[in-house]
Protein backbone atom coordinates (compact mmCIF):
# COMPACT_ATOMS: atom_id res chain seq x y z
CA UNK A 1 0.00 0.00 0.00
CA UNK A 2 1.27 3.53 -0.64
CA UNK A 3 1.21 6.03 1.79
CA UNK A 4 1.67 9.41 1.65
CA UNK A 5 2.10 11.61 4.58
CA UNK A 6 0.15 15.63 3.55
CA UNK A 7 0.20 16.50 7.18
CA UNK A 8 1.21 20.46 7.22
CA UNK A 9 -0.47 20.78 3.80
CA UNK A 10 -3.71 22.80 3.63
CA UNK A 11 -5.99 22.28 0.58
CA UNK A 12 -5.30 21.96 -2.28
CA UNK A 13 -1.65 20.34 -1.71
CA UNK A 14 -2.89 17.02 -0.06
CA UNK A 15 -5.14 16.16 -2.88
CA UNK A 16 -2.53 16.96 -5.24
CA UNK A 17 0.09 14.99 -3.73
CA UNK A 18 -2.25 12.36 -3.84
CA UNK A 19 -3.13 12.68 -7.61
CA UNK A 20 0.43 12.76 -8.61
CA UNK A 21 1.19 9.79 -6.21
CA UNK A 22 -1.97 8.45 -8.88
CA UNK A 23 -0.29 9.73 -12.18
CA UNK A 24 3.10 7.95 -11.81
CA UNK A 25 1.04 4.55 -10.63
CA UNK A 26 -1.71 3.25 -10.47
CA UNK A 27 -1.79 1.70 -7.05
CA UNK A 28 -4.89 -0.28 -5.93
CA UNK A 29 -4.81 1.00 -2.46
CA UNK A 30 -3.41 3.87 -0.88
CA UNK A 31 -3.06 5.68 2.68
CA UNK A 32 -3.40 9.64 2.80
CA UNK A 33 -2.32 10.77 6.10
CA UNK A 34 -3.44 14.38 7.12
CA UNK A 35 -4.13 16.62 10.07
CA UNK A 36 -7.22 19.04 8.73
CA UNK A 37 -10.46 17.63 8.37
CA UNK A 38 -11.16 20.08 5.34
CA UNK A 39 -8.36 18.22 3.45
CA UNK A 40 -9.04 14.71 4.74
CA UNK A 41 -13.14 15.74 3.14
CA UNK A 42 -10.95 16.89 -0.07
CA UNK A 43 -8.98 13.95 -0.46
CA UNK A 44 -11.63 11.64 0.41
CA UNK A 45 -13.51 13.12 -2.08
CA UNK A 46 -11.13 12.88 -4.87
CA UNK A 47 -10.07 9.43 -4.07
CA UNK A 48 -13.78 8.98 -4.76
CA UNK A 49 -14.17 10.89 -8.17
CA UNK A 50 -11.42 8.12 -9.24
CA UNK A 51 -13.49 5.17 -8.33
CA UNK A 52 -11.88 4.41 -5.33
CA UNK A 53 -13.85 3.20 -2.04
CA UNK A 54 -12.23 5.28 1.55
CA UNK A 55 -12.50 4.86 4.62
CA UNK A 56 -11.51 7.30 7.39
CA UNK A 57 -9.04 6.17 10.17
CA UNK A 58 -8.15 8.68 13.65
CA UNK A 59 -4.61 8.38 14.37
CA UNK A 60 -4.05 10.77 17.30
CA UNK A 61 -5.50 13.87 15.72
CA UNK A 62 -4.40 12.95 12.32
CA UNK A 63 -6.62 11.35 9.74
CA UNK A 64 -5.90 8.62 7.85
CA UNK A 65 -7.86 8.19 4.55
CA UNK A 66 -7.69 4.47 3.10
CA UNK A 67 -8.52 3.96 -0.09
CA UNK A 68 -8.85 1.27 -2.39
CA UNK A 69 -10.26 -0.25 -5.91
CA UNK A 70 -10.10 -2.85 -7.78
CA UNK A 71 -9.87 -2.55 -11.76
CA UNK A 72 -13.74 -3.18 -12.41
CA UNK A 73 -14.93 0.01 -10.26
CA UNK A 74 -12.24 2.03 -11.53
CA UNK A 75 -13.76 1.95 -15.58
CA UNK A 76 -17.00 1.93 -14.16
CA UNK A 77 -16.85 4.84 -12.27
CA UNK A 78 -14.26 7.04 -14.08
CA UNK A 79 -16.65 9.97 -14.89
CA UNK A 80 -18.19 12.14 -11.51
CA UNK A 81 -20.70 9.63 -9.95
CA UNK A 82 -23.81 11.17 -10.68
CA UNK A 83 -25.56 12.62 -7.97
CA UNK A 84 -28.81 10.73 -8.90
CA UNK A 85 -30.22 7.84 -9.16
CA UNK A 86 -31.49 6.26 -12.68
CA UNK A 87 -34.70 5.79 -11.63
CA UNK A 88 -37.06 8.34 -13.29
CA UNK A 89 -39.64 10.84 -11.14
CA UNK A 90 -43.07 10.86 -11.25
CA UNK A 91 -44.88 13.82 -9.74
CA UNK A 92 -48.37 13.28 -9.37
CA UNK A 93 -51.18 16.06 -8.77
CA UNK A 94 -54.27 15.98 -7.38
CA UNK A 95 -56.74 19.18 -8.30
CA UNK A 96 -59.66 16.91 -7.93
CA UNK A 97 -61.25 14.46 -4.89
CA UNK A 98 -62.84 12.82 -8.07
CA UNK A 99 -62.19 11.89 -11.20
CA UNK A 100 -63.76 13.34 -14.62
CA UNK A 101 -67.10 14.66 -14.60
CA UNK A 102 -70.62 12.71 -14.62
CA UNK A 103 -71.84 10.98 -12.28
CA UNK A 104 -69.68 11.80 -8.47
CA UNK A 105 -70.31 9.01 -6.56
CA UNK A 106 -68.45 7.28 -9.23
CA UNK A 107 -65.92 9.89 -9.78
CA UNK A 108 -64.89 9.31 -5.77
CA UNK A 109 -64.69 5.65 -6.43
CA UNK A 110 -62.01 6.70 -9.27
CA UNK A 111 -59.89 8.38 -7.23
CA UNK A 112 -59.73 5.96 -4.41
CA UNK A 113 -59.19 3.17 -6.99
CA UNK A 114 -56.64 5.40 -8.45
CA UNK A 115 -54.55 6.38 -5.04
CA UNK A 116 -54.51 2.54 -4.35
CA UNK A 117 -53.52 1.31 -7.54
CA UNK A 118 -50.85 4.61 -8.08
CA UNK A 119 -48.19 2.24 -5.63
CA UNK A 120 -47.80 0.17 -8.76
CA UNK A 121 -45.66 2.91 -9.92
CA UNK A 122 -42.69 1.60 -7.58
CA UNK A 123 -39.80 3.42 -6.92
CA UNK A 124 -40.43 6.05 -9.77
CA UNK A 125 -43.46 7.63 -7.60
CA UNK A 126 -41.59 10.85 -6.00
CA UNK A 127 -44.12 12.75 -5.30
CA UNK A 128 -47.95 13.43 -4.46
CA UNK A 129 -49.35 16.60 -4.60
CA UNK A 130 -52.84 18.07 -3.40
CA UNK A 131 -54.35 20.87 -4.34
CA UNK A 132 -57.61 22.72 -4.26
CA UNK A 133 -60.48 19.95 -3.82
CA UNK A 134 -57.98 17.46 -3.82
CA UNK A 135 -56.35 18.55 -0.30
CA UNK A 136 -59.74 17.17 1.10
CA UNK A 137 -58.19 13.32 0.74
CA UNK A 138 -55.74 14.03 3.56
CA UNK A 139 -57.67 15.16 5.90
CA UNK A 140 -59.68 13.58 8.94
CA UNK A 141 -62.75 10.93 7.04
CA UNK A 142 -61.38 10.45 4.11
CA UNK A 143 -61.66 6.99 2.47
CA UNK A 144 -57.87 7.20 1.54
CA UNK A 145 -56.06 8.54 4.48
CA UNK A 146 -54.71 5.37 5.43
CA UNK A 147 -53.66 4.19 2.52
CA UNK A 148 -51.54 7.81 2.07
CA UNK A 149 -50.53 6.90 5.33
CA UNK A 150 -48.67 3.68 3.98
CA UNK A 151 -47.55 5.91 1.31
CA UNK A 152 -45.71 8.47 3.21
CA UNK A 153 -44.22 5.75 5.76
CA UNK A 154 -42.79 4.32 2.83
CA UNK A 155 -40.73 7.11 2.34
CA UNK A 156 -43.29 8.69 -0.53
CA UNK A 157 -43.42 12.55 -0.20
CA UNK A 158 -46.38 14.19 -0.03
CA UNK A 159 -47.36 17.50 -0.40
CA UNK A 160 -50.76 19.30 0.77
CA UNK A 161 -51.37 23.04 -0.71
CA UNK A 162 -51.60 24.98 2.92
CA UNK A 163 -53.37 28.03 0.71
CA UNK A 164 -56.32 25.21 -0.03
CA UNK A 165 -55.98 24.13 3.31
CA UNK A 166 -56.65 27.16 4.62
CA UNK A 167 -59.26 28.24 1.95
CA UNK A 168 -61.44 25.00 3.07
CA UNK A 169 -61.22 26.10 6.75
CA UNK A 170 -59.45 22.53 7.10
CA UNK A 171 -55.81 23.23 8.22
CA UNK A 172 -56.37 21.52 11.48
CA UNK A 173 -57.96 18.79 10.34
CA UNK A 174 -55.06 17.16 7.55
CA UNK A 175 -53.89 13.95 9.10
CA UNK A 176 -51.32 13.18 6.01
CA UNK A 177 -48.01 14.90 4.16
CA UNK A 178 -46.32 17.53 4.56
CA UNK A 179 -48.24 21.92 4.30
CA UNK A 180 -46.72 23.11 1.08
CA UNK A 181 -46.87 26.29 -0.86
CA UNK A 182 -46.41 27.13 -4.65
CA UNK A 183 -42.73 27.73 -4.74
CA UNK A 184 -42.42 24.36 -3.71
CA UNK A 185 -45.07 22.37 -6.03
CA UNK A 186 -43.05 24.77 -8.95
CA UNK A 187 -39.75 23.59 -7.83
CA UNK A 188 -40.92 19.71 -7.48
CA UNK A 189 -42.16 20.04 -10.96
CA UNK A 190 -39.18 21.24 -12.69
CA UNK A 191 -36.70 18.66 -10.62
CA UNK A 192 -39.55 15.92 -12.00
CA UNK A 193 -39.41 13.71 -14.89
CA UNK A 194 -43.14 13.61 -15.52
CA UNK A 195 -45.74 15.81 -14.01
CA UNK A 196 -49.11 13.70 -14.02
CA UNK A 197 -52.34 15.96 -13.39
CA UNK A 198 -55.67 14.44 -12.21
CA UNK B 1 -4.12 35.26 -7.95
CA UNK B 2 -0.55 35.67 -9.46
CA UNK B 3 -0.71 38.60 -11.42
CA UNK B 4 -0.13 41.91 -9.15
CA UNK B 5 -2.19 44.17 -11.31
CA UNK B 6 -5.33 42.06 -11.76
CA UNK B 7 -4.35 41.27 -7.89
CA UNK B 8 -5.00 45.09 -7.36
CA UNK B 9 -8.26 45.65 -9.70
CA UNK B 10 -10.28 42.53 -7.80
CA UNK B 11 -8.80 43.98 -3.92
CA UNK B 12 -10.78 47.45 -5.00
CA UNK B 13 -13.44 45.91 -6.79
CA UNK B 14 -14.09 43.84 -3.40
CA UNK B 15 -13.68 46.99 -1.34
CA UNK B 16 -15.98 48.93 -3.12
CA UNK B 17 -18.41 46.75 -3.06
CA UNK B 18 -19.87 47.16 0.73
CA UNK B 19 -20.91 50.87 -0.24
CA UNK B 20 -22.71 49.63 -3.55
CA UNK B 21 -24.53 46.77 -1.74
CA UNK B 22 -25.93 49.62 0.63
CA UNK B 23 -26.98 51.94 -1.90
CA UNK B 24 -24.30 54.65 -1.52
CA UNK B 25 -21.83 55.72 -4.09
CA UNK B 26 -18.35 55.41 -3.27
CA UNK B 27 -16.29 58.94 -3.18
CA UNK B 28 -12.75 58.65 -1.74
CA UNK B 29 -10.85 55.39 -0.58
CA UNK B 30 -7.28 54.81 1.41
CA UNK B 31 -4.32 52.30 -0.10
CA UNK B 32 -3.69 49.76 3.00
CA UNK B 33 -0.56 48.25 1.77
CA UNK B 34 1.70 45.15 3.79
CA UNK B 35 4.67 44.36 1.66
CA UNK B 36 7.95 42.58 2.01
CA UNK B 37 9.94 45.55 0.75
CA UNK B 38 13.57 44.30 1.38
CA UNK B 39 13.01 40.52 -0.40
CA UNK B 40 10.36 41.81 -2.94
CA UNK B 41 10.69 43.67 -6.32
CA UNK B 42 9.14 46.64 -5.59
CA UNK B 43 8.11 46.45 -9.05
CA UNK B 44 5.24 44.45 -7.78
CA UNK B 45 4.07 46.88 -5.55
CA UNK B 46 3.80 50.03 -8.23
CA UNK B 47 1.58 46.90 -10.39
CA UNK B 48 -0.59 46.30 -7.40
CA UNK B 49 -1.38 49.81 -7.16
CA UNK B 50 -1.97 50.41 -10.28
CA UNK B 51 -4.61 47.96 -10.49
CA UNK B 52 -6.22 49.33 -7.52
CA UNK B 53 -6.16 53.15 -9.06
CA UNK B 54 -7.56 51.93 -12.35
CA UNK B 55 -10.41 50.10 -10.73
CA UNK B 56 -11.22 52.97 -8.30
CA UNK B 57 -10.88 55.72 -11.73
CA UNK B 58 -13.15 53.26 -13.24
CA UNK B 59 -15.73 53.70 -10.18
CA UNK B 60 -15.15 57.33 -10.13
CA UNK B 61 -13.03 57.32 -6.68
CA UNK B 62 -10.54 59.46 -5.98
CA UNK B 63 -7.16 58.14 -3.78
CA UNK B 64 -6.12 60.09 -1.13
CA UNK B 65 -3.84 58.61 0.53
CA UNK B 66 -2.67 55.45 2.63
CA UNK B 67 -0.75 53.76 4.76
CA UNK B 68 1.94 50.87 4.28
CA UNK B 69 4.29 48.77 6.61
CA UNK B 70 6.93 46.15 6.06
CA UNK B 71 5.74 42.72 6.27
CA UNK B 72 6.55 38.82 5.22
CA UNK B 73 3.53 38.44 3.49
CA UNK B 74 1.73 40.74 0.78
CA UNK B 75 -1.89 42.41 1.47
CA UNK B 76 -3.11 45.06 -0.09
CA UNK B 77 -6.86 46.23 0.92
CA UNK B 78 -8.91 49.61 0.57
CA UNK B 79 -10.80 51.82 3.18
CA UNK B 80 -13.62 53.30 1.14
CA UNK B 81 -16.35 56.57 1.71
CA UNK B 82 -18.91 56.73 0.24
CA UNK B 83 -22.29 59.21 0.52
CA UNK B 84 -25.73 58.15 0.89
CA UNK B 85 -29.15 59.41 1.94
CA UNK B 86 -29.85 58.57 5.08
CA UNK B 87 -33.21 57.19 4.50
CA UNK B 88 -31.81 55.41 0.94
CA UNK B 89 -29.51 53.13 3.24
CA UNK B 90 -30.04 49.38 2.61
CA UNK B 91 -29.71 47.34 5.67
CA UNK B 92 -28.75 43.54 5.42
CA UNK B 93 -31.59 42.52 7.46
CA UNK B 94 -34.78 44.69 6.89
CA UNK B 95 -36.26 41.80 4.69
CA UNK B 96 -39.81 42.05 3.76
CA UNK B 97 -41.62 38.51 4.03
CA UNK B 98 -42.96 37.63 0.43
CA UNK B 99 -39.72 39.55 -1.28
CA UNK B 100 -38.07 36.89 -3.98
CA UNK B 101 -33.66 36.86 -3.65
CA UNK B 102 -31.65 37.64 -6.27
CA UNK B 103 -28.62 36.94 -7.15
CA UNK B 104 -25.59 39.24 -9.77
CA UNK B 105 -22.69 37.00 -9.93
CA UNK B 106 -22.39 33.34 -10.42
CA UNK B 107 -21.19 31.21 -7.84
CA UNK B 108 -17.48 29.26 -7.45
CA UNK B 109 -14.75 31.72 -7.56
CA UNK B 110 -12.95 29.86 -4.06
CA UNK B 111 -12.76 26.50 -5.57
CA UNK B 112 -11.63 27.61 -8.72
CA UNK B 113 -8.87 29.38 -7.57
CA UNK B 114 -8.31 26.23 -5.46
CA UNK B 115 -8.06 24.33 -8.37
CA UNK B 116 -5.98 27.18 -9.73
CA UNK B 117 -3.21 26.81 -6.87
CA UNK B 118 -3.45 22.88 -8.23
CA UNK B 119 -2.75 23.91 -11.88
CA UNK B 120 -5.74 22.41 -13.07
CA UNK B 121 -7.56 25.26 -14.48
CA UNK B 122 -7.15 26.65 -18.51
CA UNK B 123 -6.23 29.93 -19.22
CA UNK B 124 -9.27 30.87 -20.54
CA UNK B 125 -11.77 29.73 -17.51
CA UNK B 126 -9.14 31.75 -15.24
CA UNK B 127 -9.18 34.91 -17.69
CA UNK B 128 -12.63 34.45 -17.18
CA UNK B 129 -12.74 34.13 -13.43
CA UNK B 130 -9.98 37.03 -13.24
CA UNK B 131 -12.34 39.20 -14.62
CA UNK B 132 -15.49 38.10 -13.15
CA UNK B 133 -13.89 38.55 -9.58
CA UNK B 134 -12.52 42.53 -11.08
CA UNK B 135 -16.37 43.43 -12.19
CA UNK B 136 -17.58 46.29 -9.82
CA UNK B 137 -21.15 45.68 -8.67
CA UNK B 138 -21.64 49.35 -9.56
CA UNK B 139 -24.21 48.59 -12.81
CA UNK B 140 -26.32 46.26 -10.83
CA UNK B 141 -26.55 49.02 -7.51
CA UNK B 142 -27.05 51.39 -10.39
CA UNK B 143 -29.95 49.27 -11.63
CA UNK B 144 -31.67 47.93 -8.40
CA UNK B 145 -32.10 51.70 -7.12
CA UNK B 146 -34.92 51.98 -9.66
CA UNK B 147 -36.37 49.30 -7.95
CA UNK B 148 -38.44 48.16 -4.69
CA UNK B 149 -36.01 46.63 -2.87
CA UNK B 150 -36.28 45.76 1.16
CA UNK B 151 -32.46 44.67 1.67
CA UNK B 152 -29.18 43.56 0.47
CA UNK B 153 -25.47 42.36 0.67
CA UNK B 154 -22.83 41.74 -1.14
CA UNK B 155 -21.79 38.24 -1.11
CA UNK B 156 -17.72 37.79 -0.24
CA UNK B 157 -15.96 35.09 1.95
CA UNK B 158 -18.76 33.91 4.10
CA UNK B 159 -20.21 32.24 0.96
CA UNK B 160 -23.63 32.52 -0.48
CA UNK B 161 -25.51 31.07 2.71
CA UNK B 162 -23.05 32.43 5.15
CA UNK B 163 -24.07 35.97 3.72
CA UNK B 164 -27.62 34.64 3.76
CA UNK B 165 -27.68 33.76 7.37
CA UNK B 166 -26.41 37.09 8.56
CA UNK B 167 -29.44 38.82 6.47
CA UNK B 168 -32.36 36.41 7.88
CA UNK B 169 -30.70 37.29 11.73
CA UNK B 170 -32.92 39.54 13.41
CA UNK B 171 -35.16 39.56 11.14
CA UNK B 172 -38.33 38.06 11.50
CA UNK B 173 -38.20 35.86 8.34
CA UNK B 174 -36.42 32.82 6.81
CA UNK B 175 -35.21 32.31 3.55
CA UNK B 176 -35.67 29.45 0.84
CA UNK B 177 -33.33 28.60 -1.79
CA UNK B 178 -34.07 27.21 -5.19
CA UNK B 179 -30.66 25.00 -5.83
CA UNK B 180 -31.25 24.79 -9.42
CA UNK B 181 -31.67 28.57 -10.12
CA UNK B 182 -28.49 29.59 -8.51
CA UNK B 183 -26.05 30.60 -11.59
CA UNK B 184 -22.72 29.05 -11.06
CA UNK B 185 -19.40 28.70 -12.74
CA UNK B 186 -20.08 25.47 -14.38
CA UNK B 187 -16.66 24.21 -14.00
CA UNK B 188 -16.58 24.77 -10.60
CA UNK B 189 -18.84 21.68 -9.90
CA UNK B 190 -16.48 19.54 -11.33
CA UNK B 191 -13.59 20.71 -9.46
CA UNK B 192 -16.02 20.36 -6.43
CA UNK B 193 -16.11 16.92 -7.08
CA UNK B 194 -12.76 15.93 -7.40
CA UNK B 195 -12.02 17.78 -3.61
CA UNK B 196 -10.90 20.91 -4.51
CA UNK B 197 -12.58 23.04 -2.31
CA UNK B 198 -10.93 25.30 -0.20
CA UNK B 199 -11.20 25.15 4.05
CA UNK B 200 -12.93 28.35 4.03
CA UNK B 201 -15.83 26.90 2.44
CA UNK B 202 -15.81 23.74 5.28
CA UNK B 203 -15.81 26.36 7.77
CA UNK B 204 -18.62 28.15 6.89
CA UNK B 205 -21.15 25.16 6.48
CA UNK B 206 -19.85 24.05 9.77
CA UNK B 207 -20.23 27.56 11.47
CA UNK B 208 -24.15 27.68 9.73
CA UNK B 209 -25.24 23.97 9.59
CA UNK B 210 -27.66 24.49 12.38
CA UNK B 211 -29.85 27.07 10.32
CA UNK B 212 -29.82 25.27 7.34
CA UNK B 213 -31.63 22.38 5.53
CA UNK B 214 -31.08 20.97 2.00
CA UNK B 215 -33.73 18.46 0.45
CA UNK B 216 -32.40 15.93 -0.47
CA UNK B 217 -32.45 16.20 -3.84
CA UNK B 218 -29.48 19.22 -3.85
CA UNK B 219 -26.36 17.33 -4.63
CA UNK B 220 -23.39 17.44 -2.64
CA UNK B 221 -21.45 19.61 -5.30
CA UNK B 222 -24.14 22.31 -4.91
CA UNK B 223 -24.05 22.61 -1.41
CA UNK B 224 -20.28 23.26 -1.15
CA UNK B 225 -20.67 26.07 -4.26
CA UNK B 226 -23.84 27.06 -2.16
CA UNK B 227 -20.84 27.41 0.50
CA UNK B 228 -17.97 28.57 -1.62
CA UNK B 229 -15.80 31.63 -0.08
CA UNK B 230 -16.09 34.52 -2.42
CA UNK B 231 -13.85 37.10 -3.79
CA UNK B 232 -15.74 40.12 -4.65
CA UNK B 233 -18.46 38.21 -5.47
CA UNK B 234 -22.18 39.48 -6.67
CA UNK B 235 -24.97 41.12 -4.78
CA UNK B 236 -27.65 39.49 -2.76
CA UNK B 237 -30.72 42.03 -3.51
CA UNK B 238 -34.16 41.19 -1.40
CA UNK B 239 -36.66 42.51 -4.10
CA UNK B 240 -40.44 42.63 -3.62
CA UNK B 241 -42.49 40.08 -5.58
CA UNK B 242 -43.80 42.17 -8.07
CA UNK B 243 -40.86 43.67 -9.24
CA UNK B 244 -38.60 40.52 -9.27
CA UNK B 245 -38.82 39.67 -12.98
CA UNK B 246 -38.78 43.29 -14.57
CA UNK B 247 -35.33 43.66 -12.06
CA UNK B 248 -33.86 40.46 -13.50
CA UNK B 249 -34.45 41.81 -17.37
CA UNK B 250 -33.07 45.47 -15.85
CA UNK B 251 -30.07 43.40 -14.82
CA UNK B 252 -29.33 41.15 -17.81
CA UNK B 253 -29.99 44.38 -20.14
CA UNK B 254 -27.12 46.32 -18.35
CA UNK B 255 -24.93 43.53 -19.25
CA UNK B 256 -25.19 41.10 -15.58
CA UNK B 257 -25.86 38.41 -18.06
CA UNK B 258 -25.74 35.77 -14.87
CA UNK B 259 -28.46 37.33 -12.72
CA UNK B 260 -31.09 35.27 -11.41
CA UNK B 261 -34.07 34.85 -9.01
CA UNK B 262 -32.89 32.21 -7.03
CA UNK B 263 -35.20 31.75 -4.06
CA UNK B 264 -37.99 33.85 -1.55
CA UNK B 265 -38.20 35.43 1.83
CA UNK B 266 -40.82 33.83 4.04
CA UNK B 267 -42.37 34.61 6.89
CA UNK B 268 -41.38 32.95 10.00
CA UNK B 269 -39.02 34.01 13.10
CA UNK B 270 -37.39 30.53 12.92
CA UNK B 271 -33.99 32.67 10.52
CA UNK B 272 -33.98 29.40 8.98
CA UNK B 273 -32.60 28.40 5.32
CA UNK B 274 -34.09 25.89 3.34
CA UNK B 275 -32.37 24.58 -0.01
CA UNK B 276 -34.78 22.92 -2.43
Amino acid sequence: MKEIDARGLACPLPVLQTKVALQEESYKTLKVIIDNAASQQNVQRFLESRGFQTALEHVGSDYAVIGSCDSMTLEQSRPVPKPFSDARKIMVMCATDRIGFGDDVLGIKLMVNFLRTLKEMGDELWRLVFVNNGVKLTTDGSEVLEDLKVYESEGLKILVCGTCLDHFNILEKKQVGETTNMLDIVTAMQLADKVINI
Amino acid sequence: MDDPYWFGQIAAANALSDIYAMGGTPKTALNLVAFPARTMDMSILRQIIQGGIDKLRDAGVVLIGGHSIEDKEIKYGLSVTGFIHPERVLAKNSLRPGDRLVLTKPLGTGIVNTAIKAAMVSEQLSEKVTLLMATLNREAARIMADFNISACTDVTGFGLLGHLAEMISGSDCSARIVSGNVPVIPEAEEFAAMGLIPAGAYKNREFREHMITFAETVPRTIQDLLFDPQTSGGLLISVSNVHCADLVSALKAGGIADAAQIGDIIDSREERIRIV
